[in-house]
């Protein structure tokens, strides 16, 4: 009864949507809203404006920076929120479930790879204003490799190894970071988020905003993931 | 991607398992990130990056850090809720929506 | 239709039989694995669509990350669903 009634509304809806989104222009034509005004300009500016070629990597660190810094400041929060969380404990109602030890060869294998992924990490990190990539998207893969080093070393060793005071504070470096990149800017060059000249300055710039946004994003999923387990199994 | 918002929304809706719903919901948010990046997709047109011999026209690089934004929020949240739904069944002893709004005896 | 057609077809059908069979599953393993599948089919359909940042992205959130933070929650909260 009940999904019969969410399928009937959900039907509606989609129609309705449909309707909609078949108002829309179509996509895929070039001389459309989405690439005349902005993105136009975005992309007409070039490689000497951006100091980047990466549109997307100037867009998200130059040209609407404030919006990136809402959203490393949203992965801050989360990241609080989930440490509020765990650390809200209370007497637990069934016993923790038993951890099963990973197969050697998932073991050796991530041993052997843990160097070249993070290599790929730090490359997709620093070349992200002129490659696809950058500091969201190595930043993820750093901390999937946390994932499969906490796989392979054990928790509680990754939990020792990565417990010291700077890696602490690498959870706040990407919010940090985009506060300092605004009031320089707003300092050095006279507006909020500007990126200074000459371009190799720009260029310095944006790796170091991109460094702090990949090992920031790295560091909060390692939290994410770290305090889940420990609140499975403890 | 209107249909895929729709099978989304239908598993939120009807689903009494918690973790079910945070799949649903996920499914909800990557359909209207496909619809923005769709809007930004030019015919034959190339990604946008300058200085790769790569030739216009190239796709709205508005669109896609619009998306890369949306998509690390929607990680963000989903881990937060996870959290959230591993400490609903460690306090109540269940996830099932159902079982969890029962008045206890 | 050109081959481009064929592909984004394809890519589209692979999608929304994924989020069916999410829908229909009862076992949540199944459907966190279902979840990154759709994800990497999303993945390719972001290359096509000229958007490889946003591809990375999908391709280590939706399909790496995200499916191992819901096996961890799994193990804690039973796999089947009611």
């Amino acid at each position: 009864m009940r999904s019969a009634l969410a399928l009937v509304l959900v039907v509606v809806l989609a129609a309705l949507m449909m309707a909609g989104v078949s108002q829309l222009p179509p996509p895929g034509e070039a001389d459309q809203a989405v690439h005349r005004h902005v993105a136009a300009n975005y992309l007409a500016d070039g490689v000497e404006e951006g100091g980047t070629g990466n549109r997307v990597t100037a867009v998200l660190l130059d040209y609407r920076a404030l919006d990136t810094y809402g959203e490393v400041v949203v992965i801050f929060a989360a990241l609080i929120a989930v440490l509020l969380v765990r650390s809200a404990g209370g007497p637990r109602t069934q016993p923790p479930p038993r951890r099963v030890p990973v197969s050697p060869v998932v073991d050796q294998v991530i041993r052997l790879m843990t160097p070249f992924i993070a290599l790929f990490a730090l490359f997709m990190i620093i070349e992200g204003h002129v490659l696809p990539g950058g500091g969201f998207q190595g930043g993820v893969v750093l901390g999937a490799l946390m994932i499969l080093l906490s796989l392979a070393l054990g928790p509680d060793r990754l939990r020792g190894a990565l417990h010291t005071g700077a890696l602490f504070w690498l959870r706040a470096v990407a919010p940090l970071a985009f506060t300092v990149s605004a009031l320089a800017g707003l300092g050095l060059v006279g507006w909020w988020f500007a990126l200074p000249e000459p371009g190799w300055m720009r260029e310095f710039a944006l790796v170091l905003l991109e460094l702090a946004i990949g090992f920031g994003g790295a560091a909060a999923l390692t939290g994410f993931f770290l305090s889940l387990e420990e609140d499975i199994h403890r | 991607m209107v249909v895929l918002f729709a099978v989304g929304l239908y598993i939120v809706l009807t689903s009494q398992n918690l973790l079910k719903k945070i799949i649903g919901l996920n499914i909800m948010e990557t359909s209207v990130f496909g619809l923005i990046v769709t809007s930004g997709m030019v015919d034959g047109g190339s990604p946008p990056l300058l200085g790769r011999g790569l030739e216009a026209p190239y796709a709205s690089p508005v669109t896609h850090a619009l998306v890369l934004t949306g998509i690390v929020v929607a990680l963000s949240v989903t881990a937060l809720a996870l959290v959230l739904i591993v400490r609903v069944k460690r306090e109540c002893g269940s996830i099932e929506l159902d079982e969890l709004l029962e008045p206890e005896e | 239709m050109s081959p481009n057609d064929v592909f984004d077809l394809l890519i589209l059908t692979l999608l929304i039989g994924c989020a069916l069979a999410i829908a229909r599953l009862k076992d949540l393993a199944a459907a966190v694995v279902l979840f990154s599948i759709y994800s990497f089919s999303l993945c390719l359909l972001w290359v096509h669509r000229g958007a490889p940042d946003v591809a990375m992205t999908e391709a280590a959130v939706g399909a790496g990350i995200t499916a191992v933070l819901f096996f961890y929650a799994l193990t804690r909260t039973g796999r089947r669903e009611k």
